[in-house]
């Protein structure tokens, strides 16, 4: 497969020596990466491993216990007021389950941001929740309640709402959970259409293998018992040429060595 | 006021010429969407030119704006051009006018009200006919309960009414006390002027023992026995109303009338605590409620909260059976055990009330 190149000197996220816990225990300690305009970044690792945790600091649920995460260059832990919704304003979330609110249709899902931050004209924002939606490939569906989806077409459809205000960066909690790899195939193509064609920068937290070696440009490894980063790079490298065991088993899909 | 981002000026050959200058993303859209329409009111131009050489940003808003003026040149047949548009917009352009040409249509509108009506019969009709047939149902499996009572699993009928009847005593007890004692005061205050405040003993005592404990005993249940139905049901398919709804209706149909037992013995105690605060002995209270109710009272209240017990619990069972997959889906049914569970109870006890007024209870 074809894989994009990078500009690789400008990152558009930067974390440092970030440490996140709770209760005084810690779950992840000390991680530094970068992530650059346009590319699929994928934050893999075990389950409990703090990836999804990890996900919701980025997106500023969550306040670390140490260390810095720098969206387009602002701090989003120490961000305050119209500074904070400034940087919520270019990123957009879907979440695990979508999240679409159930009383409304799939358009009036996605129209909700624009009507609440933005001065267009109702016609343009109708235009433009059709238009994303259509991009997700659920025009047809744009009249239909979220509970008259299926689970694959609610999380196009939260996709399209995380797009409503064209942000640069989407991060994507378990995009294929849930999902028949079917659905899951499709939902990755849309991913990569969407990076490609509108340079979105994609946060993707997922353990599905097929899906991380058809997204991702990059991955990290997140690990339970050094909570932190174990492996850094593309997946194919990884998997073939990573000089930790663990890291090269999780790729090739075998069981755990005992030792 | 700054300059906006979009101005327009005719040209020599009758068309209209909109420049931008600027960046067209979400936040700078609106105003210029605005000002592209009422430039185009304005001139009802023959043709549309769009210079977007000094064009800086473009996001899908921008785009959305670009393609919305193209259909309304097309839809009159009128050229639209886009001049120096940046290839990378040009693309964003192509990727959202694919689809520009196929726009889905509206969902039909509301029905009128007399097709609401309608419909809401048929849902009623619908759910009387699954009542019927679910009671039907519940009838058969006590029956072959009652032949083979080693079939019942009485290890779930046990947990149930610790569940819903013992776990549920405390609030019964209390709610029944605060009954009484408010019914106790409300009615003492008028009855005073009257020199009939020892009749507040045969109020209390009548009310709560063949009306209010039944009552007020089902009504906890319908809010308590729902959840764990469905816990119990979602996690089991296997003939679900022998299995799962006859335990709960026999657990029901003991712990119902033990504990308006209890709701009507503290409601009177409520009574007693107000009846004692307007100085009047302990004594004088019991002789006066023991000969207001008659024997014939409670079994009355009794037989009545056997039926509520019945109709709680069924009811709890059958919306637990008829609760869909997913998130939502629980709280909804719960609700609507709870509502219908409710309606059918005061249904009953004014069944109750008419038969007992026949058989001069």
């Amino acid at each position: 497969m074809v894989r994009r190149e990078f500009n690789h000197q400008v990152p558009i996220i930067t974390v440092r020596h970030f440490t996140a816990g709770y209760d005084g225990h810690v779950l992840l300690r000390d991680l530094s990466f970068d992530i650059y305009p346009g590319e699929v970044f994928v934050i893999l690792g075990g389950s409990g491993c703090g990836k999804s945790t990890l996900l919701k600091h980025m997106i500023g649920l969550y306040q670390p216990l140490k260390g810095s995460i720098h969206i387009e260059g602002k701090d989003i832990v120490t961000a305050q007021g119209q500074q904070r919704l400034g940087i919520l304003a270019r990123i957009g979330v879907m979440y695990q389950q979508g999240a679409l609110f159930g009383s409304m249709t799939l358009l009036e899902n996605v129209r909700l941001p624009l009507e609440e931050y933005t001065d267009l004209p109702g016609e343009a924002i109708d235009r433009i929740a059709l238009m994303k939606l259509q991009l997700v490939g659920l025009g047809p569906a744009a009249y239909k309640l979220p509970d008259e989806i299926s689970g694959g077409m609610r999380k196009r459809a939260a996709i399209a709402r995380a797009m409503a205000l064209d942000p640069p960066i989407l991060f994507l909690d378990e995009p294929s959970a849930g999902l028949d790899p079917i659905t899951s195939a499709e939902l990755d193509q849309l991913i990569i259409g969407l990076a490609t064609h509108l340079n979105i920068t994609f946060v993707v937290v997922t353990h599905e293998l097929p899906s991380i070696e058809t997204i991702a440009d990059r991955v990290i490894m997140l690990d339970k018992r050094t909570q932190g980063i174990i492996a850094e790079g593309r997946p194919q490298e990884l998997r073939d040429h990573s000089k930790n065991l663990w890291v090269r088993q999780f790729f090739n899909r075998q069981v755990e060595a005992v030792g | 006021m700054a300059q906006g981002v979009l101005e327009g000026h005719p040209s020599s050959d009758g068309a209209l010429i909109l420049s931008i200058n600027g960046s067209l993303d979400t936040t700078s859209t609106g105003q210029a969407w605005r000002r592209a329409l009422q430039l185009i009111t304005e001139h009802q131009p023959k043709g549309l030119i769009v210079d977007a050489s000094r064009l800086t940003y473009c996001d899908g808003a921008g785009a959305a704006l670009l393609l919305e003026l193209r259909r309304r040149q097309e839809s009159r047949r009128q050229p639209y051009e886009i001049q120096s548009l940046d290839p990378a917009y040009r693309a964003l352009l192509d990727l959202y006018g694919r689809w520009d040409a196929q726009r889905p249509e509206p969902l039909a509108p509301a029905d009128s009200p007399v097709e609401q009506i309608g419909r809401a019969t048929v849902a009623v009709w619908r759910d009387v006919v699954v009542l019927i047939a679910f009671v039907g149902q519940l009838s058969s499996a006590l029956a072959s309960a009652a032949r083979r009572p080693g079939l019942v699993r009485w290890k779930d009928a046990l947990l149930t009414a610790e569940l819903a009847g013992v776990n549920a005593l405390p609030i019964i007890m209390l709610l029944g006390f605060l009954l009484g004692l408010i019914m106790a005061f409300q009615s003492a205050i008028p009855m005073r002027q009257f020199g009939a405040d020892i009749y507040v003993a045969n109020l209390i005592g009548l009310s709560m023992l063949r009306e209010l404990g039944p009552l007020l005993t089902a009504i906890i249940l319908a809010g308590r026995s729902v959840s764990e139905e469905i816990d119990a049901l979602t996690t089991m398919g296997l003939e679900p109303v022998r299995f799962l709804v006859v335990p709960r209706v026999i657990a029901a149909v003991a712990m119902t009338p033990l504990l308006s037992v209890f709701a009507g013995l503290l409601g009177l105690i409520g009574g007693a605590v107000v009846m004692l605060s307007l100085g009047f002995p302990l004594v004088t209270y019991i002789i006066q409620v023991k000969s207001a109710v008659t024997v014939g009272d409670l079994i009355g209240g009794l037989s009545k909260s056997f039926v509520f017990g019945i109709v709680v619990a069924a009811i709890g069972c059958l919306r637990g059976l008829q609760t869909k997959s997913g998130a939502g889906a629980v709280g909804e049914s719960t609700t609507r055990a709870v509502v219908s569970g409710l309606v059918l109870i005061t249904v009953v006890d004014g069944i109750f009330a008419v038969v007992f007024y026949c058989l001069g209870i």
